[in-house]
């Protein structure tokens, strides 16, 4: 399955919107079968920022592990983004290159 | 001399103040009104207007340190406002040529500093809710600045041990705080220091008596004991 993450917004900046982010996608991740990969499509998104990502990227590592696939974006914000994330959580991110 | 002069209430529309501030401002010198052949009605230059608005630093200091009075335009009671403004301070830089790829990082840099003031605040503003929120995408300046804790009260929430500002200022920029519950303070401001390290960004950064001055080639980042103490948080980023 892809997620579009830009379906939350093209500035994703608080932390208070990453996390409400997360609560609104749990339905959908309910109903995700145990094999099933997850990737993550930054297209669209104009600024990431750490705080809005360690709220909805850090718990679904947590929950889905090496089924959380990260698919590559040029956008500088969203580099470095997941760069300090990737120092931060010990489980690393699987990035589609 | 033919200057168009604009009257009191047009001024204070301008500056998003009341008419008693500006009067206020007027006895004391802070913004001179003109008043035409000895009269009582108060008149004011546009240009003047202008001049007096574009210094952001200045609202920002005198806010954080005295509680003064500043143009309600740069006011964000809210994070849902500060967002709003910031998309639109986006929007804006997007279209200015030289940034159609470091927009999004100077974005990340204000985001961070911006989110944080509200993130570590919420329900705990000791008088003024909400930030300052200034920027002149001419000049390359962009200013924030909160009445709220700062870092080593929200810090020691965490990290009752921390002795200082200086030292508090320091773990914020630079170390990663595990078991951070309660205190949600997370790897933003590392990421606005490797950022502004790496990019012709410029950063002065402020709480209680600590500050950071990364500035042009070459930087090193390191936390001084400042001169003066100021409540809250305040930042400038130059670009």
């Amino acid at each position: 399955m892809k997620l579009q993450i830009e379906k939350f917004g093209k500035t994703l900046i608080s932390r208070e919107l990453g996390s409400e982010a997360f609560k609104a996608f749990q339905p959908t991740l309910r109903e995700f079968s145990h094999d099933e990969e997850l990737e993550i499509d930054f297209a669209g998104v104009l600024t990431l920022s750490p705080s809005w990502a360690d709220e909805f990227l850090s718990p679904l590592l947590s929950q889905l592990g090496d089924r959380l696939i990260l698919l590559p974006s040029d956008n500088l914000s969203v580099h470095a983004t997941l760069k300090i994330l990737l120092e931060a959580n010990k489980h690393p991110f699987n990035i589609k290159s | 001399m033919d200057e168009k002069l604009i009257t009191i209430s047009q001024a204070a529309e301008y500056l998003g103040v009341s008419l008693n501030t500006l009067r206020r401002w007027d006895e004391s010198g802070k913004l001179v009104a003109i008043k035409k052949d000895g009269g009582t009605h108060r008149y004011y230059r546009e240009k003047d207007l202008e001049i007096f608005a574009s210094d952001l630093m200045k609202f920002a200091s005198e806010w954080i340190q005295d509680g003064i009075e500043f143009p309600s335009t740069f006011y964000c009671p809210t994070s849902s406002i500060f967002n709003a403004r910031l998309t639109k301070m986006q929007s804006a830089l997007m279209q200015k040529p030289g940034f159609e790829k470091l927009y999004s990082l100077i974005v990340l840099v204000a985001g961070e500093i911006g989110d944080n003031s509200f993130a570590h605040n919420l329900g705990k503003w000791s008088d003024t809710a909400g930030i300052f929120f200034g920027y002149d995408l001419a000049k390359g300046i962009i200013v924030l600045a909160d009445r709220g804790l700062g870092i080593l009260e929200t810090l020691r929430q965490v990290r009752p041990e921390l002795p200082n500002h200086v030292t508090a200022v320091k773990v914020a920029f630079t170390e990663f705080i595990s078991g951070r519950a309660p205190e949600k303070r997370g790897n933003g401001l590392k990421l606005v220091r490797e950022v502004v390290m790496e990019q012709p960004i410029d950063l002065f950064f402020t709480s209680g008596d600590a500050e950071v001055r990364l500035k042009g080639a070459g930087k090193v980042f390191q936390v001084t004991r400042g001169r003066r103490t100021v409540r809250g948080c305040l930042a400038k980023i130059e670009f």
